[in-house]
């Protein structure tokens, strides 16, 4: 058995230990190539964002180039935008799939088109009445995902299916119109500087949202239960009640969004909400990977959101047909989840020890 | 002031008499009375009285199942206890139980041995976590001045860490030190806050995921805090570091103080006595020198049943590992002797830590040869299938979530790798599976003895037996094992390093023994290679295998060079 002799140490770089280990934190503040690729990867959708537009731009000066188009892009998202707010919030807790906040969407703008078109009532009242019936949907998810505690995603697919249902016994499976124009006039039709006032609305609730998520200690709360429950629990968080919250809240913007959805189109019909679901998720996860990698965010979902209706559009310009748009967000979807692992193999050589 | 009976036989003169130093009339910083807890039928802790003095440093010691991190979870507001106890801060009542949460606002901190970090939030996030919870839910966060103020408190701890980098990217260490500097710096602003003296700073083992050279630090980081006023309680199960740091210590068993001494003056035997309990550790001692008759049985049961169903292949061959080289590693060559045990003693980041997981084939190295007898691998193309083909065995670190599957039940975890062997003409044999199971539980002495309680119930010692089990019944060539002892007890642990001598010295199986306590390597090990900075630096064998020598052999690369 031959023991192997002690290999002679003085080849070997010697570096006292203190110098060793200021080498070591020299080396984990990351070097400035690291630097620019964490960069790449953080905006790695706007720069793609901007390929888009030069792309299109380059391509239709006319007709996507202009006030015109831009104010539909930012206008015509503005429903699913304010939708994409109401579905951060339980995301960001950790409950990753709120499915029923397209339905209470619907829910809420048949509310108040059932009540100011076959009712009489006043357009506040019935906003008001709108909002309420989402927040009823959210509360009925509290109560059996986090009080019982049962998967999220199972709950609310049954909460989904069940709103809908209710949605078409209030309308009597028909499309319900047309709403007062008072609200068409405030959400709709009555522009600032040439954008529909709904987008305000949206970037009003955005800027909300982002700053209790950024700047206060609730936000924080917010993130340690969505990022590690667990400590979350430990360093005394009452996390349930933070998620109880994110449902409520979630649901309440869901509601405004269905407002804005029943004052952007005027008549409500049964599906509303429902097929705006699956691109709002898209553009959460999505804005995941942007601005702030591997987290939840407002302003990399904001992006995102545009992101994909700039597409959209260009490719409506560009005489695509409007199922093309599933396509792409269907995409964008999978895009989002896969692009943080791609990036993570090929520009990170870091290895982990078990 | 009532002396504190620790109500427990067999201790009354030594412990019930110790009074606080003289010097010092001020209340204990913590104290708790008849403190019990029940799950279900279990009782967990028995009527605990503890005291914590201002300005101590107490060590509590205990076997897993001791009640050790109930009594922790109790303090914490985690679980409630039983009605009747009494819990006392800086000398005034506290109402029990304690709500989550509510320890931070009364002097009380922690550190857990999961370190109740989030791994996605920045080091920056993390620091200030604690304040931000209890704080105000609305109050503006200016990200600026918390960046500088927490430059400015891991300068006082002289902790350099990047405050933006994400915390699940630290070293294991460094996550390590920024939950301490968190749990002393929330201390030192309670303190400030509300002008009481005491505070307590309660480690849950802290120096399990340190190297030798770290601990000195982290002790270094524990007596600032003491000498800020603070308390600590150190809980853990190295019993070295226990005796460096702590002036007194307290050892529970079964829920109940059984021991209660001041640090300098019990040997070390006398404490692992009273962990485990003195006629239990008789019996090992004497089992250990005389290569135990039960051990024997233990492992020739279980490779027997083996060899009905065996390959006849030789047992024992030569493992011979050529030029293996890596990002850490650089052209290292060792070899290991049929039946014989090499440790690798290396210090964190060595590159030590790496040999067990590349030679299995779970981690991609970049070159080398592993030679088992007559055959010749490339280390490269080794993969986790392969390896137990060709059986090699790996006992990782991380056994809860790499080495069994929690929500299995024990003789499903047990019996994984030899299914396939009793799946004849289409039937499944399970009752000869779970016979077979059953009897590696008793003869590995995992307890609870139910073969068909979930594996998640069980504690780390247990856990770690059973996934010694599992590994065994394949009737390994080469058995890789990286720190196996972490986190568990002493009675487990000495059960530990009787089975895997049985099986190398039965089986003729190489085994190879990373781990960063070099004291295990001492005891356990024929030969032992130190690793530093990715090359065999020496060989340690025969009367030169102590501790002391291979810590020196491990530190010398960089002592001798400042």
């Amino acid at each position: 058995m031959s023991a192997p002799a002690p290999v002679d140490p003085a080849p070997v770089d010697p570096a006292p230990v203190d110098e060793a280990r200021q080498e070591e934190h020299r080396a984990e503040r990351q070097a400035p190539s690291a630097l620019l690729r964490t960069g790449l990867q953080r905006y790695a959708i706007v720069i793609v964002f901007a390929a888009l537009i030069a792309g299109f731009g380059i391509d239709m000066p006319s007709l996507f180039l202009t006030i015109g188009n831009l104010s539909n892009i930012l206008g015509s998202q503005a429903v699913l935008f304010i939708l994409v707010m109401a579905v951060l919030l339980p995301t960001v807790v950790g409950d990753f799939v709120d499915l029923s906040l397209g339905s209470s969407l619907g829910l809420s703008a048949m509310t108040l088109a059932v009540l100011n078109v076959q009712h009489g009532t006043p357009v506040l009242v019935a906003c008001l009445a709108g909002i309420g019936a989402a927040v009823v949907v959210g509360l009925v998810n509290v109560f059996f995902v986090v009080y019982f505690d049962n998967d999220p995603f199972i709950v609310t697919l049954g909460t989904m299916t069940i709103v809908q249902g209710v949605i078409y016994i209030v309308s009597g499976n028909n499309s319900v119109g047309i709403v007062s124009t008072n609200l068409s006039n405030w959400i709709f039709t009555n522009e600032f500087l040439s954008m529909p006032l709904e987008f305000y609305y949206g970037l009003a609730i955005f800027l909300v949202v982002w700053y209790v998520l950024s700047f206060t200690p609730t936000g924080q709360k917010a993130l340690v239960i969505g990022q590690s429950r667990e400590v979350a629990r430990l360093s005394g968080v009452r996390v349930n009640r933070q998620r109880a919250w994110a449902y409520i809240v979630g649901a309440a913007i869901a509601g405004v969004a269905g407002i804005a959805y029943a004052g952007t189109n005027g008549t409500v019909d049964p599906t509303a909400g429902s097929a705006l679901i699956l691109p709002a998720y898209a553009a959460v996860f999505l804005g995941a990977t942007a601005i702030k990698p591997g987290r939840i965010n407002p302003l990399g979902a904001l992006i995102a959101v545009y992101f994909l209706a700039t597409g959209t559009v260009g490719l409506e310009l560009l005489g695509a047909q409007s199922y093309y748009q599933q396509i792409f967000y269907g995409a964008a979807l999978v895009a989002s989840v896969t692009i943080p692992k791609v990036t993570r193999e090929k520009f990170f050589k870091r290895r982990r020890t078990a | 002031m009532p002396v504190t009976d620790s109500g427990t036989p067999g201790d009354s003169d030594q412990s019930v008499s110790l009074q606080k130093p003289p010097a010092s009339a001020d209340p204990p910083a913590v104290e708790v009375r008849g403190i019990s807890k029940d799950f279900g039928s279990n009782r967990a802790l028995d009527n605990v009285d503890l005291r914590i003095g201002h300005g101590e440093v107490l060590g509590l010691l205990g076997q897993n199942g001791s009640g050790k991190s109930t009594l922790v979870k109790v303090l914490a507001g985690v679980y409630d206890p039983e009605p009747g106890g009494r819990l006392f801060v800086g000398g005034e009542e506290v109402a029990l139980p304690l709500a989550p949460g509510q320890a931070s606002q009364i002097g009380l901190s922690f550190v857990y041995q999961n370190l109740a970090l989030a791994p996605g939030l920045s080091v920056l996030e993390n620091l200030t976590l604690g304040q931000r919870i209890a704080g105000g839910a609305w109050e503006p966060i200016n990200w600026i001045a918390e960046h500088r103020s927490g430059a400015a408190v891991l300068d006082r701890y002289d902790v350099k860490l990047d405050l933006d980098r994400r915390t699940g990217e630290l070293a294991p260490v460094d996550q390590a030190r920024l939950a301490i500097v968190r749990a002393a710096e929330d201390l030192r602003r309670y303190r400030t806050r509300s002008g009481y003296k005491h505070s307590v700073l309660v480690l849950d083992e802290p120096t399990v995921f340190l190297p030798e050279e770290e601990v000195d630090r982290l002790f270094d980081l524990i007596r600032t805090v003491v000498a800020e006023g603070a308390a600590v309680l150190f809980i853990s199960h190295d019993l070295a570091a226990v005796r460096a740091i702590t002036d007194r210590v307290v050892v529970l068993r079964d829920g109940r103080i059984v021991g209660e001494e001041v640090t300098a003056e019990i040997h070390e035997e006398a404490l692992v006595d009273l962990i485990v309990g003195a006629p239990a550790r008789a019996a090992g001692t004497a089992a250990a020198e005389t290569a135990p008759v039960e051990d024997q049985q233990a492992v020739g049961l279980t490779l027997a049943a083996m060899e009905s169903a065996g390959d006849g292949k030789a047992a024992g061959e030569n493992v011979l590992v050529e030029h293996l080289t890596d990002e850490r590693l650089h052209d290292l060559s060792f070899e290991i002797g049929a039946g014989e045990i090499l440790g690798v003693a290396g210090l964190i980041g060595s590159g030590a830590e790496e040999l067990p997981y590349l030679l299995f084939g779970a981690h991609p190295a970049g070159f080398g040869t592993l030679r088992l007898g007559a055959e010749t691998l490339d280390v490269a193309g080794l993969s986790p299938q392969r390896s137990v083909r060709e059986r090699i065995a790996l006992v990782p670190a991380d056994r809860a979530v790499q080495g069994l599957s929690q929500s299995l039940t024990l003789w499903e975890n047990i019996v994984m790798l030899v299914e396939s062997e009793h799946y004849r003409r289409g039937i499944f044999r399970r009752g000869e599976l779970v016979t077979l199971a059953r009897e590696a539980i008793s003869r590995f002495l995992i307890r609870p003895p139910r073969s068909h309680n979930v594996m998640s119930t069980f504690s780390g010692g247990n856990q770690q037996k059973a996934l010694l089990a599992k590994w065994l019944l394949a009737r390994p060539r080469l058995l890789l094992l990286h720190e196996p002892t972490q986190g568990v007890d002493v009675g487990a642990r000495r059960d530990i390093y009787r089975f895997v001598k049985s099986a190398a010295a039965l089986h003729h199986m190489a085994v190879l023994w990373v781990t960063t306590e070099f004291g295990e390597l001492a005891e356990v090990c024929d030969r032992v290679i130190v690793i530093t900075q990715g090359r065999h630096t020496a060989t340690l064998a025969g009367e030169e295998l102590t501790e002391e020598a291979i810590s020196a052999a491990a530190l010398r690369q960089t002592r001798e060079d400042s």
